[in-house]
Parts: structure tokens; sequence; C-alpha cells
């Protein structure tokens, strides 16, 4: 009887649009001072490292609920900061990231899926105007820090800066800037009302 | 020519670090010179890529020399020097010694203390030397200016003194630091 209950019960649910409240996802935003967003880079052929400040992020998620999950990341380009004034103004001019035209990149996930060590948020990332699909891969574990809820979310991806013209003229050359950038990224996330 | 040093003349491992060091001297001078004429851009950090690469070789050849210098017989300043050209010729030697490797060591501060690791070719990624400091970043930029400095004033006082030994004390100085010369 209670197997039959079981079964039938998503099949109400369904047809009554009555979703359980534990399927429903939470409305995460970033907590910004427990957070890093970072990207390594090769500079002359040692590791150079960079983050940004400022990106606010929402997330809504649930790993019972991955189909109406979603992540959305805006990034003000003007907030990188490589430790460097010079390199970071050069960085933020018109044949780098041209912070001026182009003051935001923004990601946000089309789908997220379970994979074996975490989950894939596939979706679109633009930067400097060019979208292309990307993965940002996580994991995602929430936590009771003294009666106040919160999530974590840990992952790295890499993308290509030359895909999205980050590097015009010389700066095309990869011989003395990768092209391979690294983006890690170590989010808290704090649970809000919507 | 031995590859030790005799007390007549320098051996041919002495010879040919002498010589790679003048090589790679003049370059880095050429580098850097370019390198800081250049507006920021690719060309500029290609430039003082290889000087930085370039440099940390320099400071691994002196280790070499150093130690070669240690185990092998140094062929005796000619017997003719009063005792102020001695000692000024071994205050330029020792000179040139030091500045092989304060210049790339300075140099290789700096770059730490910028924040900019140094890395050998691309090959091998160096470890910072100091943490990094704006105060520090402008006192090792300001010790490695003033050292090149040092370095083209007791290069030239080293070039004088060996052309004077070949050219007018007629003695063998300079030959016995040059690979391709027959015994006088």
């Amino acid at each position: 009887m209670k197997a039959v209950a079981a079964r039938i019960a998503p099949v109400v649910m369904f047809v009554t649009g009555a979703h359980a409240a534990d399927t429903a996802v939470t409305h995460y935003t970033l907590d910004p001072a427990k957070s890093t967003l970072e990207y390594q880079f090769v500079q002359a052929g040692a590791q150079n490292k960079g983050k940004f400040t400022r990106y606010p992020v929402t997330l809504d998620f649930s790993p019972d609920n991955l189909a109406t999950s979603k992540l959305d990341v805006v990034v003000d380009m003007s907030s990188l900061d490589t430790g460097d004034r010079e390199r970071d103004d050069t960085l933020k001019s018109a044949d780098l990231f041209a912070v001026s035209k182009f003051p935001q990149a923004h990601f946000t996930s089309m789908q997220i899926t379970r994979t074996a060590n975490g989950y894939d948020a596939v979706g679109k990332l633009t930067l400097r105007g060019v979208t292309h699909d990307i993965h940002v891969p996580f994991t995602f574990r929430t936590a009771d820090e003294q009666g106040k809820p919160a999530g974590y979310l840990l992952g790295r991806t890499t993308i290509k800066r030359l895909d999205y013209g980050v590097g015009q003229g010389d700066w095309k050359s990869t011989d003395e800037v990768g092209n391979d950038v690294s983006v890690s990224y170590s989010l808290r996330l704090i649970p809000a009302a919507r | 020519m031995t590859l030790r040093n005799t007390p007549a003349r320098w051996g041919a491992v002495s010879q040919f670090l002498h010589w790679l060091i003048v090589v790679l001297i003049i370059a880095q001078v050429i580098l850097a010179n370019i390198a800081e004429d250049l507006p920021i851009g690719m060309k500029k950090l290609a430039m003082y890529a290889r000087h930085k690469s370039i440099g940390i070789t320099i400071l691994g050849l002196a280790v070499l020399r150093l130690l070669w210098r240690l185990a092998n017989p140094t062929p005796p300043l000619p017997t003719t020097l009063k005792s102020h050209e001695r000692v000024l010729a071994n205050l330029t030697h020792a000179g040139l010694y030091i500045l092989l490797f304060a210049q790339p060591l300075t140099g290789w501060m700096m770059s730490s203390a910028r924040g900019f690791p140094v890395s050998w070719f691309g090959f091998l990624q160096l470890p910072d030397l100091v943490p990094k400091n704006d105060a520090l970043y402008n006192a090792m930029k300001e010790t490695h200016d003033t050292l090149a400095l040092a370095l083209y004033a007791i290069v030239f006082l080293h070039v004088a003194a060996a052309l004077k030994h070949h050219f007018m004390l007629k003695d063998d100085v300079l030959r016995r630091m040059l690979p391709f010369t027959r015994k006088p």
C-alpha cells in the first residue's frame, strides 16, 4: 500500500500542480566578504593571479530540483585586481577587456546537471560583448552556522580569452600571455527571500 | 688549451664562462634599454621576459664560475704591476664578480616585489624572493639601475686595462683569456 502511494504521489502532485515544499529551490545571494572569484593566467611564462571584488551572484538551487535551479553571475569588470595598478589599467583598456565599453561580464546557466563530483552548470558567458556556452562545474554544500543556514559553492573552470576577443592587436599573441585563463570560485551564499 | 686553468693561462672552461657571460650581458643591456622605452604591450612584456630569463642564466653561470675559480689555480697578475695597480685590479675583478650576483638578484627581487613571478624561459617558474611590496620594488629598481651604471664603469676599467696590457705593456694578460692565440 505504501509503495503504491509513493508511486502515485508525484503523479498527483504533477496533476494538481502542488510541488512538495522540499523540492522548491532556495534563493541565495552572495556574501561578498566570505567569497572569492579569482583567475590565473600565464604571463611571461609564469603563473600570475588576480581577482574580482564585485560580482553579484544569485543562485536558485535545490539538489532535488535541478530543473528549476539557476546560477547567475554578473561581474563588474572594473573591479578586476591583479595587484598591480599599471597592469590593471592595461587590462581595462580597449585592446583587452575594454571596460568602458563592456562594463560587465555575465554568466547565466541554462541547465544544471549532476556529475560524479557535484554539479555542472552549462550556460552562456558574455564577456567583452561576445557570448559562448561554457561549463561551470561546482560542488555545493549547505551548512548550519549557529542556526543560520549558508550554502558554499566551489569550483574551477577554464576559459580561452581569445574566444571573447580579450586581446586585440599585439595582445592576440599567446607567447607572453596565455590563452587559457583558469577561473576559480569559492562562494558563500545566504538564503534570501525572493 | 686545457680544460682547467694553469698558472700561465685560463683554461677552456674559464674562457667559455667568461665570454658567454660577456655576450649575455651585452644582450641584457640591449634588451633592458629597448624594453624601457617601449609602450606597455606584448613587445615590452616579451623583452622583459627574455631579460629576466637571461639574468637568471647569468646568475647560474656566475655560481659555476665562482666554484670553478675556487677549484682551479688562478693565473697570477703580472709581477710588473705596482702595488696600487694590483689593488685596483683586484677591486675591479671583485666588483665584477659581485655584480654578476647582485644584478640578477636585485632584478629577481624587483620582479617579486612588483608581484610578477619570474620564469626561466617558460620552463621553470622561480619562487618569489621577497613578498609583494611597492616600497621594496622602488628600492630594488633604484638599486638595479644604479648597479647597471656601476657595471658599465667597471667593465670600462676592465676592458681599458686589458687593452693597455695587450697594446702598451705587450704582456699576455689579454691573450691568456683568448681561445685562439699563438703562444708568445
